[in-house]
């Protein structure tokens, strides 16, 4: 049992650092590409704008411009440091419920990327600044994961970073594979800046050895049982995060996002692999994708904006 | 003494200087600059420090306050800032017997009042009998009619209550204000003693300093005990006006300290009279509230209309008995800056004894004569009104402009019973830490009370200082800071002492 308001911020706080971190990697990945002149330079800047929902290149002109927005601007709720601010933003709003460590490390995180010297630190070393963050942000989910209790509201935390997750993985690969009518990406470098982009290139490299190809990604960040950052994977952690809070749930409704969750863990336990295809796997990527946004609404729906009705007392 | 071997602190406490103030009454410095006993031990700890070890020290505790979180946010211009409320490195200290009479004062003083709040939302006997003004009371805009005949469990209308007590010239306390409704400030007593300890760990062991870590436990009993006689295992919330109110640090630390939901009135559903928070797996009774939530804000129905920080139809439940509000709703009435002249009555009058810690003298504009006397001697008084609180809406007269006390004479004229005087006191100081030199600020003393089933007063207090030079406002929205109060045990002064 808590209170709806505290389990919505804790799914936000998840949902944001892991936000937070992808758009890092993202940016650092496009940074180092940039630095050979290369095909894959250009397919990165490309991947990186679309991944982040902007395929005009508005935001900035030069990979550089578009890493150091993409960082610290504030005036853009999707930007690294906006995601921290809403992240501890929220952690503020349920203070009495994360455990001290852990709010220092999210505290801490925040003062050094809205701080004064924020910017200089950027300029100084792009990758320094971004590792930095990636690695502080790892330090706040392991200081959950040892001082928060493993109940309630650590499974909503965690709910946050999983469904985060699967649908930047997700929108990764949509921007990648997902249209048929393109070419596919095929070249070795940009497949490789794909794997790091999701922080799975040395996992895929230990399974598939250093043969890069477009189907074995799809099928490595999709399908992977145990690469933490496969959507398969992904999914598996949110239905037993589900099924556990469900112990304390009476009311019928939260079959809702369990089922939902359910169904899309088994459409990627059992996916069919000439699905992959990279020509037909445009369709699979939408319907992952699909079933997410269906799974977050139903997890507001269940059990934070529910008809008062439905639960008054007899 | 000491005062030769400290070159930079000389300077704060020479004779001369001593000499040009001599009313204030310093609480490490005893006439001539000889040290006072409980201070020995800090005075020569702090002699080994250079001030860029003062200084370092200093950062590092502002730097622990930062990180905690332990900040409040300053709107202004395009964007806000996070700000931490200034904190001093030297805690102030006071020995055992000094605090043994504080105690007994304020406890006697608590009982009282919450017997004077049982009475006037009652037989109002105290009125027939004259001994406070009636429609002084009746009158004044903290009054809750809707009070009136609801029973609160062991007459425990102000279950928290924090005094501003101050120490005046001749080293005597008094009591400025009694704080009823919603008194803050606990949370930095708490967190200032973490600070201290990390600062001066070997004085703080030595010293013999009293423990004050239980009072969420104490605050939670005191909870509890409000329900004890209907409900045997009580659902407690901590009531928030949200993130954005300058006290939110301290709430949320509270709840999380006692280990209860901190709610927002969005959290919370009357139904069929009885109060519930939304939670995920539905809506569950709460039993008791400690709101921290004025009074005209925690039900729109039955107080303030525009209010969106309460919940609606709050106030039947209380009525209805299915829910403890804390503080109780009306307990400002006690608190109100003209009732406060009558506490010296009120004691006497309940109790059948003296006040243990004695009233600042108190002019009250609402009678003629005094109203003259205030009047003609404005440049010596300070004038507080009513309503106001915050050090909002106050003259201090010897520090204003003849034109700011002509204005005021105005405002009182137009409104007499808003007003009341009081001399103008030279609160004691204490040697803080101002840009790396230590020099004398003036301070008062905020403790904590207690009362539920019974009164319990926490061996500690929130000491407020006026960092500004000779100022004499130590709220935090007016430049105030604070610092850590040691209360020393019955044994430690012999030890330190020797």
């Amino acid at each position: 049992m808590m209170l709806a308001r505290v389990a919505d911020s804790l799914y936000w706080i998840g949902r944001y650092v892991e936000r937070a971190e992808h758009l890092c990697r993202l940016s650092d990945v496009m940074l180092n590409a940039t630095l050979d002149r290369t095909e894959a330079a250009s397919q990165a800047t490309r991947i990186v704008l679309a991944a982040v929902g902007d395929t005009e290149g508005a935001r900035a002109a030069s990979p550089y411009e578009l890493a150091f927005a993409l960082a610290l601007n504030r005036e853009d709720g999707g930007s690294i440091t906006s995601s921290l601010a809403l992240a501890r933003e929220n952690a503020r709003q349920v203070r009495d419920q994360i455990t001290t460590e852990t709010w220092e490390r999210l505290n801490l995180l925040y003062l050094r990327v809205t701080g004064p010297e924020a910017p200089k630190a950027f300029a100084d070393s792009p990758s320094t600044f971004l590792h930095e963050i990636i690695a502080d942000l790892h330090l706040f989910k392991g200081a959950a994961d040892a001082t928060m209790s493993h109940g309630e509201g650590w499974r909503f935390l965690l709910l946050g970073v999983y469904l985060e997750r699967a649908q930047l993985v997700g929108r990764l690969l949509e921007v990648c594979f997902g249209d048929g009518r393109r070419r596919p990406l095929d070249d070795h470098m940009a497949l490789m800046s794909v794997l790091r982009m999701s922080c799975g290139l040395e996992p895929y490299l230990r399974r598939f050895t250093a043969d890069i190809q477009p189907r074995k990604i799809l099928e490595f960040l999709l399908l992977d049982e145990e690469f933490p950052r496969s959507i398969r994977f992904a999914t598996a952690r949110i239905e037993e995060h589900l099924s556990a809070t469900a112990r304390y749930v009476d009311a019928a409704g939260h079959a809702g996002p369990e089922r939902l969750a359910g169904r899309l863990r088994a459409r990627l336990q059992y996916a069919d692999m000439d699905e992959l295809d990279v020509a037909g796997a445009g369709a699979l990527i939408s319907t992952v994708l699909d079933d997410c946004a269906a799974l977050h609404q139903a997890i507001y729906d269940t059990f934070v904006a529910y008809s008062l009705e439905m639960r008054l007392p007899a | 003494m000491a005062t030769a071997q400290r070159p930079d602190e000389a300077a704060a406490f020479s004779p001369e200087e001593l000499a040009q103030a001599p009313v204030a009454y310093d609480e490490m410095l005893a006439a001539l600059g000889d040290v006072r006993p409980h201070y020995a031990a800090l005075d020569r700890r702090i002699a080994t420090l250079a001030s860029a070890e003062m200084s370092e020290r200093q950062r590092t505790l502002e730097r622990f306050f930062l990180l905690q979180g332990i900040t409040f946010t300053v709107y202004g211009g395009e964007s806000s800032t996070e700000r931490i409320i200034p904190t001093d490195l030297l805690p102030r200290i006071i020995p055992a017997a000094e605090w043994a009479k504080i105690e007994a004062g304020l406890t006697q003083r608590l009982r009282a009042l919450n017997m004077f709040l049982s009475d006037i939302y009652g037989d109002q006997q105290i009125l027939m009998d004259g001994v406070v003004p009636r429609e002084l009371v009746l009158g004044a805009p903290s009054y809750r009619r809707e009070m009136q005949n609801l029973y609160v469990p062991h007459q425990a209308y102000a279950n928290v209550c924090g005094s501003d007590l101050i120490r005046q010239p001749d080293g005597a306390f008094a009591v400025l204000e009694d704080n009823l409704r919603v008194p803050s400030g606990v949370s930095y007593m708490l967190a200032n003693r973490e600070a201290s300890r990390r600062t001066f760990p070997g004085t703080f062991r030595a010293a013999g300093v009293r423990a004050i870590d239980r009072y969420p436990d104490l605050l939670l009993a005191t909870l509890k005990g409000m329900a004890a006689d209907w409900r045997p295992n009580p659902q407690i919330v901590v009531l928030t006006p949200g993130v954005y109110n300058s006290a939110y640090y301290e709430h949320a630390y509270l709840a999380r300290l006692m280990g209860c939901p901190l709610v927002e009135g969005r959290d919370l559903v009357v139904h069929d009279n009885m109060v519930y928070m939304r939670t995920t797996t539905g809506l569950r009774r709460i039993d008791v509230i400690y709101r921290r939530v004025d009074d005209d804000f925690i039900d729109p129905l039955t107080f303030r209309r525009d209010s969106g920080l309460g919940v609606a139809g709050l106030f039947n439940v209380y009525r209805a008995g299915n829910v403890v509000i804390c503080n109780a709703p009306g307990t400002g009435v006690a608190d109100d800056k003209a009732v406060y002249a009558y506490v010296p009555a009120i004691i006497r009058y309940y109790l059948g004894e003296d006040a243990i810690l004695p009233n600042i003298e108190t002019y009250l504009c609402r009678e003629a004569s005094q109203l003259q006397h205030v009047l003609g001697n404005l440049d010596k008084l300070v004038v507080k009104a009513v309503g106001a609180s915050g050090g909002y809406g106050m003259l201090i007269g010897p520090h204003a402009s003849q034109k700011e006390r002509e204005d005021f004479a105005d405002a009182i004229k137009a409104d007499p019973a808003n007003y009341i005087a009081q001399p103008t006191i030279q609160l004691s100081t204490a040697p803080c830490l101002i840009d790396g030199v230590i020099e004398p600020r003036h301070v008062d003393l905020r403790p904590f009370i207690l009362s539920g089933e019974k009164i319990v007063v926490t061996p500690g207090a929130l000491t407020r200082v006026a960092l500004r030079k000779g100022s004499l406002v130590v709220n935090s929205s007016q430049g105030g800071g604070s610092k850590d109060t040691w209360i020393l045990e019955d044994t430690a002064e012999e030890d330190m002492a020797s």
